[in-house]
């Protein structure tokens, strides 16, 4: 399998590269980007990012004169603030990350967009990588270890390891701490963003500006084939790059501290992936995200469990689910239990207990769909698997037909 | 549309994958000139270097507190703190409470009584009286 070269394509993410004049012209070219000292390595020790930063130190005597009044003027901390942050190291510490992932880097992942828009000192870059990590992650896991799950239930999986709340649950349990406002003098160990107005509506409507065709057509019906080709990997809908760039460029954008965490935590994957490789990735994939507990059997919700069974066992030609009272106890009292199994020819396919029988019938055919669709094989391998050195010739995974249509 | 997904969030299990401190800060305060802050005056001088050393997880903040008693206080990731007294202790004393502090989860004590806690679901599954051979009475 061919190997990616990172220098290729992440040079935009870990170049050195001076900030652009903005209407701060004594600042342009005094605060650099120095995550690494060089492009000859993406894995720059800590060593040398704190040669750098001293050389640049040196380079730039107005700035330190003045540090405290001029670091006011800048929208984020400038870089050399990441070495003297006892919150930073501690937060770096306590992820285990690895020493090749400077604390340049750590620091420049704790401020979003919204808080300074220059794409060189805000963590957007690392965040859309890093989503693209998760995403991929998760799905490899999810459609490898449950092939048969339905799209819905993929979907409600995928936001149930990488969503938007279980990020920010993420880095609240990784005690990172929120700025009030963002600013150059703010600590840089402080998760700095814009804060939406308290009494702005989150729920505008409808969304319009997506990559969808026809998106103003609110009664269109979103299919969910169509979601798997437009829409992203929680089954909803993305805007489009032009029209977010529109509705922002006017006023400064705000956004939730639940969006400002998740992204963070994106850009921490992003900047692992980046400075220490592939495998240290997927590492902290498993050790952070895939450790989590979930029960994927709560993630379904049958409308007519009965009649998608029956369904299933003609597509799978079985013989047609019949079910049969197991025990039951008093029918006549105000209490009465009854345990109902769903059979096919021999075979009994689920069973479930209720006060009456439709109830009883409705849970067995839940359980014999949970038992169908939860099916998981044995030495669950993921294509990711194979980029390790000296992975053993890979063998297909199970495919599976997908959910009953009804 | 045959199965609606129900959209979750996953439950952190700390320590199953990957371990986070919960102790995330340790505000020290000592007195230049109350006798009951020797030890802690002590504690910092030779004692804590090492300490912060060995917990590079803790952000250690240490801050005078004038014609007070010395404390340490433990943040946590919760939210919670923890505040020890330490008038009058040794400086072993001293690293004592703090990797007592260190060590806890920021929660209130309470009594464990069962001895395991699992999110999992128990393998062997709940008794039923409707399931095995029925008793007649």
């Amino acid at each position: 399998m061919k190997r990616l070269q990172l220098q290729q394509w992440s040079g935009s993410a870990l170049s050195p590269r001076a900030r652009p004049a903005c209407g701060r012209l004594l600042y342009a070219g005094l605060r650099r980007q120095t995550t690494v000292s060089s492009t000859t390595t993406d894995a720059a020790p800590a060593a040398d990012a704190g040669v750098a930063t001293s050389r640049q130190l040196a380079q730039a005597p107005v700035l330190a004169a003045s540090s405290q009044m001029s670091r006011r003027l800048l929208p984020s901390p400038p870089v050399e603030a990441a070495r003297e942050s006892a919150k930073l190291a501690a937060l770096h510490a306590r992820l285990y990350l690895p020493s090749r992932f400077p604390l340049e880097t750590l620091a420049r992942t704790l401020v979003h967009a919204s808080a300074d828009p220059n794409a060189d000192f805000n963590n957007q870059s690392l965040a859309t990588l890093g989503d693209d990590l998760l995403a991929y992650y998760a799905t490899e896991h999810l459609l490898c270890t449950y092939p048969r799950l339905p799209l819905t239930v993929v979907f409600a999986a995928m936001y149930a390891y990488v969503g938007k709340k279980t990020l920010a649950a993420m880095a609240r349990e990784w005690g990172v701490e929120l700025a009030a406002a963002p600013g150059g003098e703010v600590d840089p160990g402080l998760l700095q963003f814009h804060r939406i107005t308290p009494g702005t509506s989150l729920n505008t409507g409808p969304i319009t500006g997506t990559t969808r065709p026809n998106d103003d057509r609110t009664s269109w019906r979103r299919g969910m084939t169509s979601r798997v080709v437009y829409d992203d990997h929680f089954g909803e809908p993305t805007m489009a790059p032009g029209a977010t760039q529109q509705s922002t460029s006017n006023i400064t954008p705000t956004v939730t501290a639940e969006e400002a965490s998740a992204t963070f935590v994106r850009a921490i994957m992003g900047a692992i992936y980046l400075h220490a490789g592939r495998p240290a990735a997927k590492r902290f994939f498993s050790q952070h995200f895939l450790s989590r507990h979930l029960n994927i059997s709560e993630l379904f919700n049958f409308s007519q469990p009965a009649r998608d069974l029956s369904r299933l066992c003609a597509r799978e030609g079985f013989e047609s689910p019949v079910a049969k009272i197991i025990s039951e106890t008093g029918r006549k009292s105000r209490h009465p239990v009854f345990v109902v199994g769903i059979f096919s020819g021999k075979d009994k396919l689920g069973e479930g207990a209720g006060s009456s029988l439709l109830e009883a019938r409705s849970r067995a055919a839940v359980a014999a769909l949970k038992g169908w669709y939860l099916y998981s094989p044995l030495d669950v391998r993921v294509p990711s698997s194979m980029e390790e050195d000296g992975a053993a010739p890979w063998k297909p995974v199970y495919i599976d037909p997908g959910e009953v249509v009804v | 549309m045959p199965v609606q997904g129900i959209r979750a969030v996953t439950a952190a299990r700390n320590g199953v994958g990957a371990f986070i401190l919960q102790c995330k800060r340790l505000d020290l305060h000592y007195c230049d000139w109350a006798g009951s802050s020797r030890g802690m005056v002590a504690f910092l001088k030779h004692q804590l270097p090492a300490f912060a050393k060995e917990n590079p997880q803790i952000e250690i903040r240490v801050s005078p507190r004038p014609h007070k008693h010395p404390v340490l206080r433990g943040h946590y990731i919760n939210g919670r703190e923890k505040a020890i007294c330490v008038r009058n202790l040794e400086p072993e004393q001293i690293l004592q409470k703090a990797n007592l502090l260190k060590e806890a989860s920021g929660e209130k004590l309470k009594k464990q009584k069962k001895p395991v806690t699992s999110l999992n679901e128990s393998v062997r599954g709940i008794w039923s009286p409707y399931h095995g051979d029925l008793k007649s009475v």
